[in-house]
């Protein structure tokens, strides 16, 4: 239909907590929404929500509306630790990127951006990517 | 018997533990951490010491009937291991209030709405340890008493329990 630039990427915001997974997809400023999908809108049981079905299940949505608007590549950022018994970054993440890899999104800057808890002392940073 | 209080800074573990009234020797980690110096490097970024895990997991070695309190405590050998939490929101403004700043506030509020302490204590100690209790508007001898019950083994484990995505 329309006209799509060359080469237009967008940043893929993957939120990882305990229980759930949300992937948002912004233009590459971060200013625009393009897609989101959280874990609860595909697999509607709590417990299932930060599992790596359903965030590759939410991946291959987002991937499939951002291509649809002419994005061909994205850069990672992954905040939280995400699911439990797993290390970081938690299952949810890595499925994540692999799902919007294999549905045909070129992955570029895979970052760790977790916050770290912290008053007068904190502890030594997670081992990330 | 040791156990172990975390959760995110402004979670009121502090508070809590002072009003908990226990047999177990009370130890406040934040405390040990700047007496005894167990500090690697200092966060800049942060304003934030970055502490020597390895040193204070040996100075804890040994004791036995101890509860230590810190938002670091689940890094340790422990038989329980609570986890305070607070909404997100409740918890910057009692930072804010308590006199910390902005971006200190923020990053634990997000640290928190993501359960990054939770994870990280059920990594260490697995599901069956930890015991999460939900601090949100409930008063500072409510959060005792639960911190109470845990060690008294009148309270089974959990974890979950409670979601704060909406903060983001
Ligand atoms: N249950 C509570 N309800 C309301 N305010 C609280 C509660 N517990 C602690 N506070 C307040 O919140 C701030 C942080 O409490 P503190 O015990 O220092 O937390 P922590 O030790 O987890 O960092 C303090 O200003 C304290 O007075
Ligand atoms: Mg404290």
């Amino acid at each position: 239909m329309s006209e799509t630039q060359d080469d237009k990427w967008g940043i893929a915001h993957v939120h990882a907590s305990f229980n759930n997974t949300i992937i948002t997809i912004t233009d590459e400023t971060g200013a625009e929404t393009l897609a989101k999908s959280s874990g609860g809108t595909v697999v509607k049981q709590n417990r299932d929500e930060a599992s790596p079905y359903a965030a590759m299940q939410m991946a291959e949505v987002v991937a499939e509306e951002v291509q649809a608007q002419g994005v061909e590549g994205v850069h990672v950022r992954v905040r939280g630790p995400g699911g439990n018994q797993q290390t970081n970054p938690g299952p949810g993440a890595q499925a994540t990127i692999r799902a919007l890899a294999r549905a045909g999104l070129e992955i570029g800057r895979i970052e760790d951006v977790t916050p770290i808890p912290h008053d007068g002392t904190r502890g030594p940073k997670n081992a990330g990517f | 018997m040791r156990v172990a209080v975390t959760g995110t800074p402004g979670t009121g573990k502090t508070t809590a533990v002072e009003r908990l009234d226990s047999d177990l020797e009370i130890l406040h980690l934040n405390e040990v951490i700047h007496e005894e110096e167990f500090v690697v490097e200092h966060d800049d970024e942060r304003d934030s010491a970055v502490a020597d895990i390895d040193a204070v997991a040996e100075y804890l070695d040994g004791r036995d009937d101890v509860l230590f309190e810190s938002h670091l405590a689940h890094h340790f050998d422990a038989d329980r291991v609570v986890v305070l939490r607070t909404h997100p929101e409740e918890l910057e403004r009692r930072l804010v209030d308590r006199g910390e700043s902005d971006a200190k506030a923020e990053e634990n509020a997000e640290s928190e709405a993501l359960d990054v302490i939770l994870t990280e204590a059920v990594e260490r100690h697995g599901e069956g340890s930890v015991y999460e209790v939900d601090a949100t508007e409930r008063e500072p001898d409510e959060v005792a008493a639960a911190i109470g019950a845990v060690v008294a083994g009148e309270r089974e484990p959990q974890a979950g329990t409670v979601s704060f995505l909406d903060y983001l």
